[in-house]
Order: C-alpha cells, then sequence, then structure tokens
C-alpha cells in the first residue's frame, strides 16, 4: 500500500499522478490491479507509457526469488547458536538459542522464567562478550542476581563488571513503549552506529503479556492488532539482523482443572518457533524447591514434548544462606 | 523515521484511515503537513494537527533517545542498575527472619504481594511497613512518607498508634544505647504525631474508586515527593464480586499491574498489596491458592505468602527474582510484627552483618 508519488519509478510523472489521483488511483496496489486501458482512456494517458510505469512497479515491490543452496549458505553464514547458560537446556533447543528466530519462555508466576533471561543474559554477555538488549516489563530485572549469577561463573571482578556493562535494560511498562524500543534498536542496528552499546546479537522481553494483557478482553479488538504489529516487528528483527529474540510469556488456563496453556491465544502461538514450558517439579507452593522441568511446546528440529531438568538456583554463591544484595561491590 | 504507523499510539479510527489512503510510515506523514493530511483522509484540520502532533512527539523522543538525552530515564546498563539496587535501601519488617528471606526487607521499586487467609496478617505487616518506613536513616530506614489505599476498611488506627509507639521506643533504647549526635538529633522529630501525620489514607470502596486511585496516584506522588511505601490493603477484594465479563477483570487488573509498576519504577517505591486465597479444585484434592487467577500472579515481581501451621504463623517466599524459596515463622505481638521467640539467633547474626545499614536489634525490646 505505497502512495503514488513522482520519482517512485522512471515515468511516473507529477502529471500523470494528478491524473490518476483524479481517477482514484492513490497506491501502487490500486495502480497495478487496476484495468491499464480503462486507465489509459479515463485519464487520457499513453497505454504504452502505463505498461512500461506498471512493469516496473511490479519488479520494485514484488519479491525477489532466491535458491535453496543461496540461503543455505547465508544461513550458515549468519546464524549463530548462543548458549542459554544452562546445559540442560541447550540440549532442548538442540545446543542453544538460534539467531533469526523468536523462543518463547513460559510458565506459571514463580516457575523461573527470569531466572532463565537472566541466565541468558549473563551467559551471553559473559562467554560470548556480546551485548544484550534486555526489555524489562514486570519490573522483574534484578541486578544483584545477575551479579550473583556471574560472580558463581567469573572469577575475574573487572571481567564481571565488564559484562554487567554490556547488558542494556530498557523498561518499558506499555507496549507502545516497547515498540518505540524496538524501533529504536532497529535504527541503531540498521545505521550501524558503533556506540559504546555496540551491536546487540540477542533481545530478551521479560515479559511480553505484561505490555499486551492490559489491551486484551472485554469488548475490544484493538489489542489484537497492536499485539501482531509487535508479532511481526519482533519476527522481522530477529530476521533481517540475525538476533536471537526471547520473549516470556504467562500461562492461564480455561477451567481450574483443565491443563496449562501459553496465554494470548491462538494467532500468538504461530509467532515464536520455539516454545518452552517451565513448571515446578512440586505442584503445591507449600512445598518450595529450586527444580523445574522444562519441556519442549513446539520446535522447528527437536520432537516436541521431550523434558529436562533445571536447577534455577545454580549460581548462587552462597548455598546455605540466602545473600544479600546489599554486599559491596 | 520509518517508523511503521501501526506502532504509534493513534486512535483506531484514524490508524485505519491512514491505512487506507496508503500512508505506511511516519515519513510519509510528517512530509504531508496537517492541511494536506486533513484534505487527503477527509477528517477535521484540528484532528489532524493533533494526530501529527502525536507522531511528532514519538518520534522526538526516538531522536532523543538514540542522541543518550534526557529521555532515557528508563533505560540503563545492568551495571548503572546494580549500583542503584545497592544504594536504596530496605523497609525493614521488624521481623528479622523474613528480612532475611526478603534479601533485607521490602524491596523499593518493585511490587511485593502479600497472600493469605482471614486473620493471618496480612494487613498488621501493612501497617508495620506504613510506619517503618518512616525511620529516619541514621537508624538504617528510608525516612519515606506511606499512602495506604484501604478498599476492605481493615485499616486500624489505634493498632497503627500501638505500632508506631513501639518503633519510637526501639529508636530510643538505640539512640540511648549508641548516644550518637545525629541519632539524638533524629528523635526529635520523629514522634507518634510525625509517624501517623506521614500516612496517607485513602479509602477506596469499589473497583472504579480504586483504578481512578490508583492512576492518579502518579500526581499525588509528584507533590508528596517523600513518599516510598504504597500500600494497597485488599486488591483482591473489589474484583471478586460484580463482575461478569471476566476477560475485563482480567484486562482491568493487569493494566493495574502495569499502572502500579509504573509507579514503584518512578518514584522509586516500593508498592505492597495483599491478596486473598481461594481454594482450587483438583482431582484428587483441592489446594489453597492466591485469588485472581493464574495471570495475576505475574503483577507482583515479590510473592509471600502467609499461612498457619497448627497455631503457628508462617511466611513463605513463594517468587522472587533475586531470593531462594523459603519459609519462617513470625507472630503478631502487641508492638506489631516480629520474630517468633526465642528467635533465631544464627540468621540474626547474619543478618546484620550482612546490611551494614541495620542496627543490631535489642533482645529486651522484643
Amino acid at each position: 500500500m505505497v502512495v503514488l508519488r513522482a520519482g517512485l519509478c522512471p515515468g511516473l510523472t507529477e502529471e500523470m499522478i494528478q491524473l490518476l489521483r483524479a481517477n482514484d488511483i492513490r497506491t501502487v496496489v490500486d495502480f497495478v490491479s487496476s484495468d491499464l486501458e480503462d486507465v489509459a482512456q479515463k485519464c487520457s494517458l499513453s497505454y504504452k507509457v502505463l505498461v512500461a510505469v506498471r512493469r516496473v512497479l511490479l519488479a520494485q515491490f514484488s519479491a525477489f526469488p532466491a535458491n535453496g543452496a543461496d540461503l543455505y549458505e547465508e544461513l550458515k553464514s549468519s546464524t549463530a547458536i548462543l548458549p542459554t547458560g544452562s546445559p540442560s537446556l541447550d540440549q532442548l533447543l538442540d545446543s542453544g538459542l538460534y539467531t533469526g528466530e523468536v523462543t518463547e519462555l513460559m510458565g506459571a508466576p514463580g516457575s523461573g522464567k527470569t531466572q532463565v533471561c537472566l541466565g541468558i543474559a549473563g551467559s551471553v554477555s559473559l562467554g560470548l562478550k556480546q551485548h544484550v538488549l534486555f526489555l524489562d516489563s514486570t519490573g522483574g530485572f534484578t541486578a544483584s542476581r545477575l551479579y550473583q549469577m556471574l560472580r558463581a561463573r567469573a572469577e575475574d571482578e573487572e571481567e564481571q563488571l565488564e559484562a554487567l556493562q554490556r547488558i542494556q535494560v530498557v523498561r518499558v511498562f506499555d507496549v507502545y513503549e516497547m515498540l518505540s524500543a524496538l524501533q529504536e534498536l532497529r535504527d541503531r542496528l540498521s545505521q550501524q552506529v558503533v556506540s559504546s552499546t555496540g551491536p546487540f546479537k540477542i533481545v530478551v522481553i521479560d515479559s511480553v503479556s505484561a505490555v499486551i494483557y492490559p489491551l486484551l478482553g472485554g469488548k475490544q479488538s484493538e489489542g489484537l492488532a497492536i499485539m501482531m504489529q509487535l508479532a511481526r516487528e519482533l519476527k522481522t528483527l530477529a530476521r533481517e539482523f540475525s538476533l536471537a529474540v526471547v520473549v516470556t510469556n504467562q500461562v492461564t488456563r480455561d477451567s481450574s482443572t483443565s491443563p496449562l496453556k501459553p496465554a494470548l491465544g491462538r494467532s500468538w502461538s504461530f509467532v515464536p518457533s520455539t516454545r518452552v514450558l517451565l513448571e515446578s517439579k512440586e505442584a503445591a507452593w507449600e512445598k518450595a524447591t529450586t527444580q523445574r522441568v522444562a519441556s519442549l511446546a513446539k520446535s522447528p528440529r527437536q520432537p516436541t514434548g521431550i523434558q529436562v531438568e533445571l536447577d534455577i538456583g545454580n549460581g548462587d554463591v552462597q548455598e546455605p544462606s540466602p545473600a544479600t544484595p546489599t554486599q559491596g561491590l | 523515521m520509518q517508523r511503521d504507523l501501526g506502532s504509534l499510539p493513534l486512535a483506531p479510527a484514524l490508524r485505519a484511515r491512514l491505512v487506507a489512503a496508503g500512508f505506511q510510515t511516519v515519513q510519509e506523514l510528517l512530509e504531508i503537513g496537517p492541511c494536506g493530511l486533513s484534505k487527503e483522509i477527509g477528517i477535521s484540520k484540528e484532528e489532524a494537527l493533533e494526530a501529527l502532533q502525536v507522531v511528532r512527539q514519538e518520534c522526538h523522543g526516538d531522536a532523543a533517545r538514540t542522541a543518550g538525552g534526557s529521555g532515557a530515564t528508563r533505560k540503563c546498563t545492568a551495571l548503572e542498575l546494580l549500583e542503584e539496587e545497592q544504594a536504596q535501601g530496605f523497609i525493614i519488617t521488624f521481623c528479622s527472619a523474613l528480612d532475611n528471606i526478603l534479601g533485607g526487607g521490602v524491596q523499593l521499586t518493585k511490587i511485593t504481594e502479600i497472600c493469605g487467609a482471614p486473620g493471618v496478617g496480612k494487613t498488621q505487616l501493612c501497617m508495620q511497613l506504613a510506619v517503618d518506613v518512616q525511620i529516619p536513616e541514621c537508624f538504617g530506614g528510608v525516612a519515606g512518607e506511606a499512602v495506604f489505599i484501604d478498599t476492605e476498611g481493615s485499616f486500624m488506627v489505634d493498632r497503627v498508634v500501638d505500632i508506631a509507639t513501639a518503633c519510637v521506643q526501639h529508636c530510643q533504647l538505640i539512640a540511648e544505647a549508641h548516644q550518637e549526635e545525629d541519632n539524638l538529633k533524629a528523635l526529635e522529630t520523629f514522634s507518634l504525631e510525625s509517624i501517623l501525620s506521614h500516612i496517607y489514607y485513602f479509602r477506596c470502596r469499589d473497583y472504579t474508586e480504586l483504578l481512578a486511585q490508583v492512576y492518579l496516584l502518579p500526581d499525588f506522588l509528584s507533590e508528596h515527593s517523600k513518599v516510598r511505601l504504597v500500600v494497597v490493603d485488599g486488591i483482591a477484594f473489589p474484583f471478586r464480586h460484580d463482575f461478569e465479563d471476566l476477560s475485563l477483570r482480567t484486562r482491568l487488573l493487569n493494566g493495574l499491574a502495569q499502572q502500579l509498576i509504573i509507579i514503584a519504577n518512578d518514584h522509586k517505591s516500593a508498592v505492597v498489596l495483599t491478596n486473598q486465597m481461594t481454594t482450587r479444585i483438583g482431582q484428587r484434592q483441592s489446594t489453597l491458592v492466591p485469588a485472581l487467577g493464574e495471570s495475576w500472579g505475574h503483577a507482583a515481581t515479590v510473592r509471600l505468602i502467609f499461612h498457619w501451621d497448627n497455631s503457628q504463623r508462617l511466611a513463605t517466599l513463594y517468587k522472587s527474582p533475586s531470593q531462594k524459596e523459603s519459609t519462617i515463622p513470625y507472630q503478631i505481638t502487641s508492638h506489631g510484627f516480629r520474630d517468633v521467640q526465642p528467635p533465631a539467633v544464627t540468621q540474626n547474626a547474619e543478618g546484620t552483618e550482612m546490611n551494614p545499614r541495620k542496627r543490631p536489634r535489642r533482645e529486651e525490646e522484643k
């Protein structure tokens, strides 16, 4: 739906556009789909010119075919697999997070989604020396916990601080702010600004449902449009700039006895290519443990339904007593 | 400037018109100007101007943020956040075991939810916190003020008087023991009257009032910049009846949650909510779970569940981004929310070691 403008393609002049507009042809789609003979008559334009313009427009706006061999070459050169920092989760995801894809972590409150996100951010920043963008929409990002995880992995204090500096946190509390933040990321990546923040390889969004839920439900359909806008943005960002995108989602149930299912409904279910469900081993909250079960609900390369065990309590420096964040640097 | 129109906060009807007229990016919209726009999509010039203002604002926000300008208040590196987190204090609860499992006390800039059956002590802890948030800095407090939003009518001011008196006494004992000048000076202003006058109490009778109050709270907080604690006692109560459309309830609740997170983050205050418990009927056995459903569970960053074990009150940390899940006993005395006697001595010692801002607790206090 691009508006016809002078200079859009050779041969399309301002006069032509005025004439076309007078006949209600405003956009490229209008132009391409109209009967050119008819248009030539009505606007008293040369049929030959119109056909030429149409051919150029079609070439300009159509997708370019690529063959599989080229795609494979591109895939090999652009795809990276980022480790999550947890060997069992890596195993579940077929060795890690793939760039160019959206991976979703879902689970009930307290099932460890934020912990896994922090673990991923820490491992990518510390292990791969890559920059991480962390969009926090629930206020769950806790730097002291991240620092604790990093201390468990690296001895050198300098290294830990550098890793912390490579993680950029943006707090976004509504969906428009989130879209702005993503837009800003796109601008930065496309301009290839080599600033202090450097290029990103991974974007973590904790949680995507927190910003979309306030728009869904009731009698409004607006939320769905925004949700799909966000979905498209995430998918194109992941693909165009070969980023790994990790999002977290909530789970709901239809009734109190039915099994857990991911929130945001069916239209969102097409967005992530990989979905991982996190569950606590113990169903009751009275018996709290750090053991979690991660199971694969959707994946393009692994059989779904496989399960691994995770320990989200790992990286604790002081195992016996709960650590206090106020301990100094 | 190549930003997609769909990502702008415009009215749906307006967006539909823009898309129908073939506009795709912000660039195209800004080039055309208000007169052209009003002609192009058939809206009045005022409406067109308004829409363009929204668009410009968004773009300038973007530009400012890319340039690292003042618009970047919510953006920082994890290192800066860590420093911020370490600099900010905690609101202590006067129960050292609970402080310990929370990592020092109730955290500022986070939402803490307290769930529990009636009478287990949720409101008591809220009132205790409303007093404790005002402890002067030289005693290890945050010297703040409190906003108390009450939906159930359970705020007992005479009980607050008890708690506040005990708290002032506690500080006096510390001051006597240490004889430090700033402690004595701080005590001159730290009195029962000042504590009571710095608790701002709002009574909300239904969910409309509650929503209105929470959405208006940022204005109140910018006038009262010392507020460090916002208590909503009974988030569940107004939402557990009068709702036929459950999806509307979810929507409102989630909007409320995001608003509370914004308040907590922007005003550097702690938000404490209380929630009721409800029964989930399972196949074999029924369990007691926090009310308001599965999705509400994500609203709070820290979740505490209070429950009984025979006659002993227990607090379980169920969800926390930084602390391990654990359970501790507590009790409620005439002085307020306290450790169970005899207190776990080792834990107590550790707690004071780890948090240099806290004074050692006097045994005779309890």
